[in-house]
């Protein structure tokens, strides 16, 4: 009874601090998902367009095209001349990019008020009949090897999650990276790239989010001015329904390459986002990571010190993701000594309740970092945009929090029981090839 | 709410959108897209209010009151001149670490506990004490960080941790080839002895004490150079109310500040390489210093001008040439950064291996195109609304009002600097971009430097005057390479350093007779060592164990005696002019006396010092002494000589590590000696300077 009763308090509590997002949300004829929050404290406006694909939407043979189409959709459209889609943006005092995931394709543009209707003008282009030709497609082929050489090749550690993923995904398309194979990409030909925005592209698969200072009423007159005419997808849109068994038994490897510090990495599959044993695993790397006194870097790092850098976070996606476990090894550290150390807490969440002490810095922990997550105009219309599409209910942007709140110690024992076990595991050594750090 | 701004319209109206805008047309008409919407009025900038007062220790406050979400930051930092670190480099940040690693109540578990239990955070640094947390909590986190702040305990377990911690840092820093640019880049700007330029390896950071940590914050942490900027869910009356109850009792003293001299300017570009194994990419950087700050009169025509190159979006010289037209880069930049002590400028991008050559050519295109070419209208209008529009971002941060706050107190600027921030910048005009550019852009004065491929070298040789590249390993030390001496700086003013490094010309010319006593240790034994010199020209050594004589050396100015281990040694011409030379503490300056010169080969690191290269040339031009003079002291740190003897040419080098000081003159205390492998340390304990010395004991029979 007690219990309850702090609960109940508890949410009172949140129901008082939490900013309550107001927004309004509803679907052209054609599909497009528009959300709009009108803010009017800053005189800027986030115009953003989430499209459905990602990584995962991508056959073998020709990986690496989502991320390539967020570089290409930059190049301009029928009415917008190749290169001049950021001057319009930049002249305008604006800002623009965009990112790509496993899972969605990321635009925003971030424009002072008075530019609403400029930025609309441009994201309507990109979908419409965005520019999708040779010369923009072999230029920036090279411009995304040099960022895969700039983010992975030559950076330390860099292979590690394109490595964690290939370990722990043997059926799921989660098994590649969004930066994709380079050999792919020099195969792609044009026509390949022509039917992937066909197939993706169209408003049937894409949020438009929209936030900061400008009236809801006037902003759907505009949207309804360069949004209505776009016609409708017509192909199907693959999405894969493959599942990914768990608790297939431990997967082990080494990999070496020229950084001197040993790096142990671990991945385990979880549930997928949004059930309430994801909010178990989320709360429990919370637990093992979040601050000084979490437990990996209480006991690795800070007591026993056998690593630089040790903590296992949520790599959450919309098909079952996984939790990733690092472990940096400090200097003369046997790399085994710092994994028996990080199972051994991985162990400790299975055998032991966490005390009510833990739990309620768990929580406080857990609501600070929700209510202080939404301070811009951009991140609320991108977690907007998010929890529509993964979720179909925008409105978690003001209520996940509760989901959080009803996990219980015994939930997070539970969870920790069936998923954090060495068969659902994949562990990797990065260990040092002396031949490889030689000059 | 102080201001209110409409130039953001005439800066926004872009040149490139010509056509006006078209209503809002029926359904049954189809759109017609090619017409781009022109914007509507220009929006109110509004730049919100900051509340600023001083407490009775001196501490200043700055508050921003923002209730947009039920959270604070409070953030104390102080204002410090940076210091040189020397071969404890490393201290002064494991001191700013180490004030939340432990109180005089608290341990660090402790401490991190509290902190994590009400979901905030607290972070300190060498110059800095901030912290976060929903304002419901603000008490817990005052009251930690006045602990952290008031009674740092420095616990000896805690540095040794940090020091294993950080040693372990370094190495796996030496993979990162960003971490590897910054630090060459910080290397060659500034030099190794200044503050900017000196970094931390294994040995500095083992002879760290705890007595260091402590008298480091016991020196700067002082309210007189602190403020504390409050931002978030609070009003300036609880502020007022919290600064006061938290931070009042704090007291400390009138902080040093220091001044460090600007680095020589390059009269030619030099290449820095450092081969990075298995490198797919070439890191460049084209840097140096700058002396530039935010009070310079053309500090905002540097910043457009930055802009223009590198600054920040797509459509900067640097992006549309290497990354739109060329496709070498995922993303070129540059940077002009201002500084209290000395600025720098930066233009850089990763490319692939094969292009490193061609992607240096073009950053130096670009940046020697803003020096002969004007800007044209339509790019400068660009560059305005760039930066107008970051502007006005940037105010979504109440943070941002604060920093303005923060930045007009410490340089004394108008009040309504920033308020009137989009009209000084409206104004800038393409010849001031012009002006800032032939003064700021440095295309044949710059550094050069590159981490990559070893396979590349060659192709970078070329870029640098007489083809020398400077060569720097991964952890930051010189591999190979010597800086060629700047213009005005010879053998003779390096000589002229030493002296005055010593205590003056003037004071050792009137030293008659010095006489010096120490201990040599050489393998497990302990020999005395005396020296003693008269008139610059004679000279008498002698080294006994217990009352055993081990050597003596007579030079009487024309004669020398030598004996060792009682027996009697034969003595040549050149035994002669070496005894001289010893004698003479001017040698220097009349090297042609004895058939000998004195070359400045440049400057290099040794020791972790960057030093002076002073040669010694024999008549057909042959090195046979190397002498190492700190750049930064003028003082003589290292020697290394050569010797013909029966079996080849020997190499010895000596390191000078401590100084004592005599009568306000500067001699050698602890020096080792290697002398061909073998190890010898040598300590002075006396040092007499004209005591009482009689010619007969320079006696040769």
């Amino acid at each position: 009874m007690k219990k309850v009763i702090l609960f109940v308090a508890l949410l009172s509590t949140f129901a008082a601090q939490a900013q309550n997002i107001k927004f309004i949300e509803y679907d052209l004829p054609n599909g497009l998902h528009v959300i709009l929050h009108e803010d009017h404290s800053t005189p800027i406006v986030a115009v953003t367009v989430l499209y459905h694909v990602g990584s995962k939407n991508e056959q073998v043979g020709r990986t690496g095209m989502a991320h390539f189409f967020e570089h290409l959709l930059f190049e301009g459209s029928d009415n917008i001349g190749r290169g001049e889609y950021a001057k319009y943006v930049e002249n305008a005092g604006g800002g623009l990019n965009a990112n790509t995931t496993q899972d969605r394709t990321f635009y925003y543009d971030l424009m002072p008020s008075n530019q609403l209707e400029l930025g609309l003008w441009l994201e309507s282009e990109r979908m419409l009949h965005a520019k999708v030709e040779n010369k923009g497609i072999e230029t920036q082929r090279e411009v995304v090897k040099e960022e895969k050489r700039m983010r992975y090749d030559n950076q330390p550690y860099g292979n590690l999650l394109p490595e964690a993923l290939k370990h722990a995904y043997k059926k799921h398309p989660y098994a590649w990276s969004p930066i994709g194979s380079m050999e792919d990409l020099n195969a792609a030909k044009d026509e390949d790239f022509v039917n992937f925005y066909k197939t993706f592209y169209v408003p049937n698969n894409a949020v438009l989010s929209i936030a900061g200072d400008m009236n809801v009423e006037e902003t759907k007159k505009l949207i309804a001015k360069y949004f209505s005419d776009i016609p409708k997808g017509t192909n199907a849109i693959p999405r894969p329904t493959v599942k990914e068994e768990i608790n297939t038994g431990e997967v082990r490897d080494t990999i070496y390459g020229k950084d001197e510090l040993a790096m142990i990495v671990q991945a385990y599959h979880i549930p997928a986002q949004g059930t309430p044993e994801f909010y178990a695993v989320d709360m429990l790397n919370t637990l093992l990571s979040n601050g000084e006194s979490s437990r990996l870097n209480k006991s690795m790092v800070d007591e026993q010190q056998l690593s630089l850098y040790c903590g296992a976070f949520t790599f959450n996606l919309e098909d079952p993701g996984l939790t990733l476990a690092f472990g940096l090894t400090n200097m003369g550290v046997d790399p085994k000594t710092l994994e028996d150390g990080m199972n051994k807490e991985f162990d400790k969440v299975k055998e032991e309740l966490i005390s009510e002490k833990e739990f309620e810095k768990l929580r406080n922990q857990v609501e600070s970092t929700f209510v202080s997550g939404n301070s811009t105009v951009a991140g609320i219309a991108e977690s907007l945009a998010n929890y529509h599409t993964y979720y179909g209910n925008a409105n978690l942007i003001n209520t996940d929090i509760e989901r959080y709140m009803k996990v219980t110690r015994e939930d997070m024992m539970a969870a920790a029981r069936k998923y954090y076990t060495p068969e659902n595991r994949v562990v990797l050594y990065f260990l040092n090839d002396p031949k490889l750090s030689a000059n | 709410m102080k201001l209110i701004y409409t130039l953001f319209a005439a800066l926004l109206v872009s040149t490139a959108i010509a056509q006006p805008s078209k209503k809002i047309t029926p359904k049954a008409t189809p759109l017609d897209r090619s017409i781009v919407p022109q914007p509507g009025p220009a929006p109110k900038i509004q730049i919100g209010k900051a509340t600023s007062f001083t407490l009775q220790n001196g501490m200043k406050v700055i508050v921003v009151e923002n209730h947009k979400l039920p959270n604070v930051t409070y953030s104390l930092s102080l204002n410090l001149t940076p210091i040189a670190e020397g071969n404890k480099a490393g201290y002064i940040s494991i001191a700013g670490d180490l004030l939340s690693a432990g109180t005089t109540t608290k341990s660090k578990g402790q401490i991190d506990e509290a902190i994590d239990f009400i979901g905030g955070s607290l972070s300190t640094s060498a110059s800095s004490v901030s912290g976060s947390c929903l304002s419901k909590h603000s008490e817990t986190l005052l009251a930690l960080m006045q602990d952290v702040l008031l009674h740092p305990s420095f616990p000896i377990e805690e540095l040794e941790k940090t020091r294993k911690q950080m040693i372990s840092g370094l190495t796996s820093e030496k993979t990162d080839p960003n971490a590897v640019s910054d630090k060459i880049g910080n290397v060659v700007r500034y030099g190794a002895r200044h503050p900017y330029g000196e970094f931390m390896t294994e040995s500095t950071l083992s002879n760290i004490t705890r007595e260091d940590l402590m008298g480091y914050y016991q020196t700067y942490f002082s309210p007189l150079v602190a403020t504390l900027v409050v931002v978030g869910d609070v009003t300036p009356e609880q502020a007022k109310t919290s600064a006061n109850k938290y931070f009042g009792e704090w007291t400390g003293n009138v902080v040093p500040a220091r001044t460090y001299p600007a680095p020589a300017e390059l009269k030619a570009n030099q290449v820095a390489f450092v081969a990075m194994p298995g490198a797919v990419q070439s890191v460049i950087d084209v840097t140096y210093a700058v002396s530039l700050n935010i009070t310079s009169s053309d500090y905002l025509a540097a910043t457009v001008l930055n802009n223009i190159l590198g600054g920040s979006g797509f459509q900067t010289r640097l992006m549309q040439n290497l990354r739109e037209d060329k496709a070498y880069t995922y993303g070129a930049y540059s940077s002009m950064s201002p500084d209290d002590v000395i600025g720098n400028f930066s233009a850089g991008a990763s490319v692939r291996n094969d292009v490193s050559d061609s992607a240096i050519v073009q950053l130096l295109f670009e940046m020697d195109r803003l020096c002969t070419e004007a800007v044209s209208a339509e790019t400068l209008k660009s560059a305005k609304s760039i930066m107008s529009g970051a502007f006005a971002r940037r105010l979504e941060n109440a943070g941002t009002v604060a920093q303005f706050a923060y930045n007009i107190s410490k340089y004394n600027l108008p009040a309504d600097y920033y308020e009137t921030y989009l009209e000084r910048l409206n104004a800038i005009t393409a010849e001031d971009v012009q002006a800032a550019a032939k003064k700021y852009l440095k295309a044949n004065n710059c550094y050069i430097s590159v981490v990559g491929n070893k396979d590349i070298l060659e192709k970078l040789k070329p870029f640098s005057k007489n083809g020398e590249v400077m060569q720097f390993n991964t952890d930051g030390s010189v591999s190979k390479g010597i800086i060629p001496p700047a213009a005005g700086v010879t053998a003779a003013t390096v000589v002229e350093a030493y002296y005055a490094a010593n205590g003056g010309k003037d004071k050792f010319k009137k030293v008659k007779s010095l006489k010096q006593e120490g201990k040599l240790k050489v393998g497990g034994a302990s020999i005395n060592i005396e020296t003693l010199t008269l008139d610059n020209q004679m000279l008498r050594v002698e080294m006994t164990m217990g009352p055993m004589k081990v050597s003596t050396q007579i030079f009487d100015g024309t004669k020398l005696f030598a004996q060792s281990m009682g027996k009697d040694q034969p003595t040549e011409e050149k035994d002669i002019l070496k005894a001289k030379m010893e004698a003479d503490f001017f040698l220097r300056d009349h090297m042609a006396d004895f058939g000998y010169s004195l070359n400045l080969a440049g400057s290099i690191m040794r020791n972790e010092k960057e030093v002076y290269m002073l040669e010694t040339l024999d008549a057909k031009k042959k090195v046979v002494k190397t002498e190492y003079f700190d750049k930064a002291s003028g003082q003589l740190i290292s020697t290394l000589s050569v010797e013909e003897g029966p079996e080849g040419s020997v190499t010895s080098e000596t390191n000078i590590k401590e100084f004592m000081t005599v009568d306000g003159m500067t001699f050698p205390k602890t020096m080792q000696l290697n002398a061909g492998g073998q190890l010898l340390d040598i300590t002075m304990e006396k040092i007499t300077i004209n005591g009482k010395v009689s010619k007969k004991a320079f006696k040769v029979d």
